[in-house]
């Protein structure tokens, strides 16, 4: 397990703001994106990338590298943003968003891009992919750990809970998943829209061990993300309360900002709102 | 034909034997491996079997990930539960990501004849074959079974392989070469061509032998894979012989015989018979007596050739 001292917290917040404000910057490129959930995940995705999985960008396919599976695929443009930030790739890609031929679909492509390991979008495919590659670093003797990002609307899809009782059964204790809980979909609170409840108490009834953090608390996100396997011989999951958008004031916890075609005064305000909170924090 | 097999034990046969040659091929099963003849590779290598029970659309993606390690997974199920059931998952996980996995269908089409049309898969090779990059193999030999089961192995992407459950007669000889994307010219004629696939390939193979002993002279293509399918044997066969009946257990739109139309309408327009399911459920009975209703026994076979020819 790893503490996040201050000074490390706030270098995480820095890298946290920066893919915010890329994911702007490729909705403004592209005209229009998914923008709530890149936002409710940014912090998790950024503590994943800074601090506790093992990746290389200059060795993308790495043997023994972590890997991270975004199955919310919709919410790419927090993956594009941290690998760009790592250096994957070259940040002037971003702004190639939403055009003809651009290596940044709207969902991940693994093979457009160095960084990206799965071709996500379809709701309800990735965990059962990273419990296959779980299963092979493990039959590999590799000390690897698979990290998943999920949305909690997604988990309507029956196929996660295959995988999920798949997971349990060949107790892949090295892979990890968030649940981005940021409350919203499309048509509105999840919970009215399929009621997952109880969340906790269902994964735990898969046999997972199960965690509850703040996700845009770093310090919480990084104290349970670098503490896997929670439970020797069991899969991990940890629900991190999420708002949707988050960051950008007029948007946050709003429904209609899960795809976002902007306003050029919407713009303006997305940029006083991140300019504001770089200001606070030091870039 | 002297000798039959059956086409499951022969694909476990076969799998050891890659299992043996490659340390990194697996099977997986969902709740079928028994059924689908794994019980030797299983014996053999008891850690590089994965068990998934009923769990088909998952155990698609679990095969993903795993080939992401390197490894070559081998899935193998009843066909329409691991083409039609986990269709998107086959199409985004395997397809897309071009992932090096071999999907297995097995007591594909007509096969479970008296269990009825959920079990039955006459739309396998229609959907599979939308898919970008998925080879699709229909061995209609024992022989053939285990050369496909090798070159699978040793091709690297998504393969889609079927095969039935009943006893298939023995064609090829074991010096037989087998190759993806090569249709196999079995018998020579200048009447019609016959292009027979997978499980009823011995029935249009029989039916070839019936119209010679009638004086025509029909020639025979085993069109083992669908996709890629070889378009110059086909316009080959177009240009020498004219005409062309396809056999198939499966249904018309979108098997074989669609796929050879699409050639021909394209590159050498040449009139068409195709023999398979129309459209409707499989009805059920006794397997030979199911392939009697869609006109798929040799003599039957025989008929529509020289109807058509006539």
């Amino acid at each position: 397990m790893h503490k996040l001292n201050d000074d490390e917290e706030l270098y995480l917040e820095q890298i946290a703001l920066k893919i915010r404000k890329n994911v702007v910057r490729m909705i403004k490129a592209g005209k229009a994106g998914h923008l709530g959930g890149a936002l409710s995940a940014a912090d998790i995705i950024a503590a994943l990338y800074f601090k506790i999985m093992k990746v290389n960008p200059q060795n993308p396919g790495w043997r023994k590298r972590d890997r991270f599976v975004l199955s919310a695929g919709h919410k790419c443009l927090a993956l594009y943003a941290v690998l760009a930030e790592m250096g994957f790739f070259n940040k002037s890609i971003l702004d190639t968003y939403g055009s003809l031929g651009s290596k940044l679909p709207g969902h991940p492509d693994m093979h457009k891009l160095p960084g990206i390991e799965t071709n996500t979008g379809a709701l309800g495919h990735g965990l059962s992919i990273a419990g296959g590659m779980a299963i092979g670093l493990k039959m590999d003797g590799l000390d690897s750990k698979v990290y998943v990002l999920m949305g909690d609307g997604e988990l309507a899809e029956g196929s996660n809970w295959e995988a999920a009782a798949a997971s349990s059964h060949y107790k892949l204790d090295n892979l990890l998943v968030f649940v981005d809980r940021n409350t919203l979909q499309i048509s509105g609170r999840t919970t009215e829209v399929m009621n997952y409840e109880p969340l906790y108490k269902r994964w735990e009834a898969f046999g997972w061990c199960v965690r509850e953090i703040n996700g845009h608390d770093l310090k919480q996100i990084v104290e349970n993300g670098t503490d896997i396997p929670f439970e020797n011989r069991k899969p991990s999951v940890i629900i991190a309360n999420t708002v949707k958008s988050k960051g950008l004031s007029f948007a946050e916890d709003r429904v209609n900002y899960h795809y976002w075609k902007a306003t050029p005064e919407e713009f303006q305000l997305a940029d006083q709102d991140l300019n504001e909170l770089g200001r606070r924090i030091g870039i | 034909m002297s000798e039959s097999k059956d086409p499951r034990k022969t694909f476990g046969e076969a799998l050891v034997e890659v299992g043996e040659k490659y340390s990194n091929v697996i099977a997986l099963s969902a709740d079928s491996s028994s059924g689908s003849g794994l019980a030797p590779f299983k014996e053999k290598f008891p850690s590089r079997h994965l068990e998934f029970g009923i769990m088909e659309q998952g155990v698609i993606g679990f095969a993903s990930g795993l080939a992401t390690t390197g490894k070559i997974p081998f899935v193998v199920a009843i066909a329409p539960f691991v083409t039609a059931r986990p269709f998107e998952m086959f199409r985004n996980d395997l397809g897309y990501m071009r992932q090096n996995v071999k999907v297995v269908g097995r007591c594909a089409g007509l096969t479970y004849s008296t269990l009825g049309a959920t079990h039955q898969s006459l739309d396998d090779i229609a959907i599979i074959r939308t898919i970008p990059g998925v080879v699709i193999i229909n061995p209609g030999d024992p022989v053939e079974i285990k050369k496909a089961v090798h070159s699978a192995a040793e091709h690297k992407g998504p393969i889609y392989m079927r095969i039935g459950s009943p006893a298939m007669p023995i064609l090829y000889n074991e010096d037989y070469r087998f190759e993806f994307g090569k249709g196999v010219v079995m018998k020579e004629g200048n009447d019609v061509t016959i292009i027979g696939t997978g499980t009823v390939l011995s029935k249009a193979f029989d039916a070839a032998e019936i119209l010679e002993k009638d004086g025509i002279h029909a020639s025979l293509i085993d069109m083992h894979t669908i996709k890629p399918i070889d378009h110059h044997l086909l316009i080959k066969a177009a240009k020498e012989t004219g005409r062309i009946v396809t056999v198939e257990e499966h249904y018309l739109h979108g098997g074989l015989g669609s796929a050879v139309a699409e050639v021909l309408a394209l590159e050498y327009p040449a009139p068409l018979k195709m023999i398979g399911v129309d459209d409707q459920f499989g009805g059920n009975g006794p397997y030979e007596k199911l392939l009697g209703l869609y006109g798929l026994q040799a003599g039957q076979i025989a008929e529509t050739v020289k109807e058509f020819i006539r």
